[in-house]
Formats: C-alpha cells, sequence, structure tokens
C-alpha cells in the first residue's frame, strides 16, 4: 500500500478508530494510545494491506483485537461482569448524571463489552451487519441478537429512569 | 404516529435496516416529536453527539486556571512543546519534496500527514504525562489555600482581645 492510499484508508478515519477503542476500553488517554499503536503497526506492515479486501472493516476488527488484548494485559482495566460492577461516583459526574442524556451514555457503557460495541458500531457509525460481523468475529444473526438484547436494556433502563421520575413528582 | 410506533418498536428488537434507522434519527432531529416519543430523544441525541466525537489533539486541550507558580510551569512547556512542532513541522512540510524524511523507531519515513500524526500524538502523550505530573502541585496549592484562613487565627485572638480589653475599660468606667 502506497503512503497515500494509508493516509485516505487508514489514517483519515483515525477518528473512528478512536471512537471503537474509547468504547472499549472506557478510558480516553488509554483510546488514543491504542489507536497511536495499532497505526503505528499498520503502517510497518502496509505492504502486506494491498491484500485485504475491505481496509476498513479490517481496520476496525485490528483495533478491537488490540484493545481486548490491552484489556487482557492490564489487570485494572479488566472487563468485569455488568451486574458486578460499580464505579464510585465523584460529586460532578453525580451533578451530570442529572442529565438523562449523560445517564444514556452511561447505560451504554455499561453493557457488556461485545454489547456496546456492537450497539455503538450500528448507531453512531451506521454499519452494515455483516461488515460488524466480520469485526467481532460473529455470525450475522448472532450480531443482531447482540444488538437486539444491548437495545432493549437500554430501553428497560431509560422507562425505568422515566418511572423515576414520574413516581417523584407524585410523591 | 402509528408508523413511528411500529419503527421503535422494530428498532428495539433489532430488526430495522439502516435506512429505517436513518428515518428515525431524522425524525428524532426535528423539532416535531410525539410526546410519546418524546422519551428516546436522548437515545438518538446520543448518537448524534457520539458520531461528532474525534480524537483529541494536543491543541484543543484545555488548561483549567491555575495559581502563578502552576500556570508559569505550564506556559514553560507549553511553549517549548509548541515551538517543537512548528519547528518538526516546518522542517517537515515546507519543502515539498520526498527528500525530506523523518525516522521513527530508527526507520526512515517520508509520509509527512503520518509523520505529523504521529508527532501530535506523541506530544499528546508528553502533555497528558505532565498534566499528571503536575497534580501534586495542585494538591499543594489547595492545602495552600486552605491553610490561610488558620493564618488568621492570631489576627482575630488580637482583635478579640482589643474588644474585649475596650469592655473591660467600659465596665471600670460604670
Amino acid at each position: 500500500m502506497e503512503s497515500t492510499q494509508f493516509n485516505t484508508q487508514i489514517l483519515n478515519h483515525s477518528d473512528k478508530l478512536f471512537r471503537l477503542a474509547k468504547s472499549i476500553l472506557r478510558d480516553v488517554d488509554a483510546a488514543q494510545d491504542a489507536v497511536q499503536d495499532l497505526i503505528v503497526k499498520l503502517w510497518e506492515k502496509r505492504y502486506m494491506l494491498d491484500e485485504v479486501e475491505n481496509i476498513q472493516a479490517f481496520t476496525m476488527r485490528s483495533m478491537r483485537n488490540l484493545c481486548l488484548d490491552t484489556i487482557r494485559q492490564n489487570r485494572d482495566m479488566d472487563e468485569l461482569p455488568v451486574e458486578f460492577e460499580y464505579i464510585e461516583l465523584n460529586p460532578y459526574q453525580k451533578t451530570e448524571l442529572k442529565d438523562l442524556a449523560s445517564k444514556v451514555k452511561r447505560m451504554i457503557d455499561n453493557l457488556p463489552e461485545l454489547q456496546r460495541t456492537i450497539i455503538r458500531m450500528r448507531d453512531v457509525e451506521e454499519m452494515d451487519i455483516s461488515e460488524i460481523a466480520y469485526i467481532t468475529l460473529l455470525t450475522e444473526n448472532a450480531v443482531s441478537v447482540n444488538l437486539s438484547r444491548a437495545r432493549q436494556k437500554i430501553r428497560d433502563q431509560i422507562l425505568n429512569e422515566q418511572k423515576k421520575v414520574e413516581d417523584t413528582v407524585w410523591k | 404516529m402509528e408508523m413511528m410506533n411500529e419503527l421503535l418498536e422494530k428498532y428495539f428488537r433489532g430488526e430495522t435496516s439502516l435506512t429505517e434507522e436513518k428515518e428515525l434519527k431524522k425524525y428524532y432531529s426535528t423539532g416535531k416529536v410525539a410526546t410519546e416519543h418524546e422519551i428516546y430523544r436522548s437515545l438518538f441525541d446520543v448518537f448524534k453527539e457520539e458520531k461528532n466525537e474525534t480524537a483529541i489533539s494536543p491543541f484543543n486541550k484545555v488548561i483549567p486556571k491555575q495559581k502563578r507558580i502552576t500556570r508559569i510551569w505550564y506556559q514553560a512547556f507549553g511553549i517549548t512543546g509548541i515551538a517543537a512542532t512548528i519547528a518538526l513541522l516546518l522542517w517537515v512540510k515546507l519543502p515539498q519534496d520526498n527528500t525530506n524524511y523523518a525516522f521513527i523507531d530508527g526507520n526512515r519515513n517520508e509520509n509527512t500527514e503520518f509523520v505529523q500524526h504521529y508527532t501530535l500524538n506523541k506530544l499528546n502523550r508528553v502533555n497528558r504525562m505532565l498534566a499528571k505530573s503536575m497534580n501534586p502541585m495542585k494538591s499543594f496549592n489547595h492545602v495552600r489555600q486552605n491553610m490561610e484562613p488558620i493564618q488568621n487565627i492570631s489576627e482575630i485572638k488580637d482583635k478579640m482581645d482589643d474588644i474585649h480589653n475596650k469592655l473591660k475599660f467600659k465596665k471600670t468606667r460604670i
């Protein structure tokens, strides 16, 4: 792959890679480092990239794999099952959480890694189910099932929030 | 309205096509949303907001206002960083032919955009490290600010003594 091709097909999509890394790692600094590491690795192997059919999907798959490796290597960032996950909020975050949009973001961030990656690839990046299946190494059916579960969970939580607000008003 | 209800149900079952999802996003981006659908507006707002999220460059990070000493350090590091970047970018970019190159991890690289991207990310990393190393200084300033009322205690005591003496004086006069 030539330099110009590398720039248009990989470098220009670094924001998309960053969003994926941030969704998986849930940390801005770690996500930036991961994107940088991936771009350097891909640049070193750019001559092998000519054989890849869909460069963007391949890059996204590599990004996800690199992030999952980072999580495996770093125990502090280890993915906890969502039911045991507890993050102590600082006062600023508590104030921020009053806003429903922030709550929704947090709901998505608290989904299991696979579900939050899939919902964001579909609803934020607007990717085809087949592309998501390639990136996540799942079948298209499994992607649809995970997408539906993720959306349903978010819907239930939004409805719960709404009920809480209504209860407070009527008390 | 009925059609939107069905579309939303289909969406939450994960059965909508990309075109149908775009239709939903368009519906929520306009002001005319039915009251019963308002509840999901924040979800679509979040998707729209996240789509615009970009990797942070070292130049758009905002340094919070701090005490003078800390600011001077930040300014010194900031100016050095910016000067180094400008020098590097000029060195890489000015003459637009392939005779320019940079060495990254011992390898010669002639891709200007790649080198710029690489440099910005490295600077960003340095910026983050500096910000972290400044944290104890922030704490020091915080402690110092909180100690200020304690320094005033002797002043308060003097004032109280003064009032007390005046009162004593008044009493004797009575």
